[in-house]
């Protein structure tokens, strides 16, 4: 295989269509643009996960009376429902914060807003704070241990709150994704058209290949290079969008959530990560695609 | 070189054969005139011989290859033993006359080195030492068809297939490529040439066979393109 000839042929053909092709490797960009965002919204839940998975918490909350009784856990109706939560084997700590430090940790948190003035301590319940030995299975079994039990005003799962965030960003990506199929159809089409085309204004050429002997293979090659090559300048430029998106969108949009930690920011790194992926998809799908329209319409 | 054993050729879309039970054998070396009116099948033979459709029915072989059963990875090799000109030259417009000849042995994987050695050798064979580097467009008729005699040989095939070589050219000019297609014939290449040109296979006085309605009408040995034609 003469690897000159090969390269030649190639830059001859993207040359001679380079209307198409600019059309090929736009609409290649913006699918795998489409996909490599939602890459980077799985890649954010995972991390947004992990991140919480060691804060997440159970929160038993108490009674009103007991609240306001108990200052620091020592009575039996308080101390029965720690040791249950104790004694299982998928709970992994209790901890006992009194109505007190609830006021405290709720001062803090709004500082400064109305919200703070008008609380007052005793309207904060007590709460036993579960942290999970299990994940998966703990939650229920707080609550199913302590619901319904003397003293217990209600359970909140952390995880629940949570949820909803992970359910927007999944929608997010939901969308992204749905718009990337749109988008690889036509990038699927406008590559099979392209092919065609390319293979029909080299027609003498390929005519005269096949006369004189080339294998089907070294017919098809330039034809199939010029497909991974549109391809992967797609997804190049797609990587370099997400890059750009990153600063000029992305870290904007974040910023508040970010700084307070609620999910963590996209790094250069995530994108790092997407882009192997993109360059793989826009090749491999321009190289099949290709494949599949020489062999079907194209007669070499 | 070239046998046809019964061959029989049917399109769908015609009822009757383009080629009709043909048996005939061309032996290595020889120059054979394939006449016959349009629609008697000189076409439809030479695409045969190219492995550009299959036979119906009957076997071709070419030297040894049995082409009717030639598996399709096969075909390449058995074109690069055949050589192969036409009326219209099909020279490619974009690539220079040297670049034309290169093009037929740089798309089999030939060395970069044996392209430079052999273009330039069968550029003086075809009488255009010098020219490697013009456009097909600033050539005459002829030069042009020198050009694609060049391409078709420059693999040195065992074969060459000439349909209708001369049938854009002026008759000084035919005459001029009939001279190096026998130049080429006398290197042992054998050369079928599919022509309605009289005054060249009447002048030539090689091995004529005629195709009327698919089938051998006459197969001269030393023959004219016929009375009253």
């Amino acid at each position: 295989m003469r690897a000159d000839f090969v390269t030649r042929e190639v830059f001859t053909g993207l040359r001679r269509n380079v209307t198409m092709t600019i059309a090929m490797v736009l609409t290649t960009a913006i699918s795998l643009g489409l996909v490599g965002t939602g890459l980077l919204a799985v890649r954010t839940i995972d991390r947004t996960e992990q991140l919480y998975s060691d804060r997440f918490e159970v929160q038993v909350t108490l009674t009103a009376d007991v609240s306001a009784t108990d200052l620091d856990c020592s009575q039996p109706i308080c101390t029965d429902l720690r040791d249950t939560l104790e004694r299982s084997p998928l709970v992994e700590s209790v901890r006992f914060q009194s109505q007190q430090e609830a006021y405290e940790h709720f001062q803090e948190l709004f500082a400064g807003q109305a919200l703070a003035e008008v609380a007052r301590p005793q309207s904060l319940p007590a709460t036993l704070r579960v942290r999970l030995a299990d994940q998966q299975g703990g939650a229920d079994a707080v609550r199913q241990a302590v619901d319904g039990q003397v003293g217990v005003r209600n359970v909140i799962d952390q995880r629940e709150v949570v949820a909803k965030l992970f359910d927007m960003i999944g929608s997010f990506r939901d969308v992204t994704f749905a718009l990337a199929i749109v988008q690889a159809i036509a990038a699927l089409l406008l590559i099979s058209n392209t092919v065609q085309i390319s293979a029909y204004t080299r027609r003498t050429e390929v005519g005269v290949m096949r006369l004189v002997g080339a294998t089907r293979w070294y017919t098809q090659l330039p034809f199939l290079i010029e497909a991974v090559v549109t391809g992967v300048i797609g997804a190049l430029i797609a990587v370099g969008g997400l890059v750009a998106g990153k600063f000029l969108f992305i870290d904007d949009l974040l910023s508040g959530i970010v700084a307070n930690g609620v999910v963590p920011p996209v790094e250069l790194a995530d994108i790092g990560w997407v882009a192997p992926i993109l360059i793989m998809i826009g090749g491999g799908i321009a190289a099949v695609t290709g494949y599949v329209t020489l062999r079907m319409y194209v007669r070499l | 070189m070239i046998r046809l054993e019964r061959v029989t050729k049917l399109y769908k879309t015609s009822t009757r054969p383009a080629l009709d039970r043909v048996s005939m054998q061309v032996e290595k070396g020889e120059f054979v005139f394939l006449i016959g009116p349009s629609g008697s099948g000189k076409s439809t033979f030479l695409r045969l011989l190219l492995r550009e459709d299959v036979p119906t029915k009957g076997n071709i072989f070419v030297s040894d290859m049995n082409v009717a059963k030639l598996p399709r990875r096969r075909v390449p090799k058995l074109r690069q033993r055949i050589g192969c000109v036409f009326q219209d030259f099909r020279l490619l417009t974009n690539k220079t006359v040297g670049e034309n000849v290169a093009f037929a042995l740089e798309v089999i994987g030939k060395s970069r080195n044996t392209v430079s050695k052999v273009v330039p050798e069968v550029l003086d064979l075809v009488g255009l030492t010098g020219k490697a580097d013009r456009m097909p467009h600033e050539l005459s008729g002829g030069e042009q068809q020198r050009v694609a005699i060049a391409r078709a040989f420059v693999n040195r095939p065992q074969v060459l297939l000439a349909d209708e070589p001369t049938g854009n050219l002026d008759p000084d000019t035919s005459q001029d490529i009939m001279l190096l297609l026998e130049r080429i014939n006398r290197t042992g290449t054998t050369v079928l040439m599919a022509t309605h040109d009289h005054s060249i296979v009447d002048s030539m006085r090689r091995r004529v066979v005629e195709l009327d309605l698919g089938t051998v009408v006459r197969d001269d040995v030393r023959g004219v393109y016929g009375v009253g034609r």
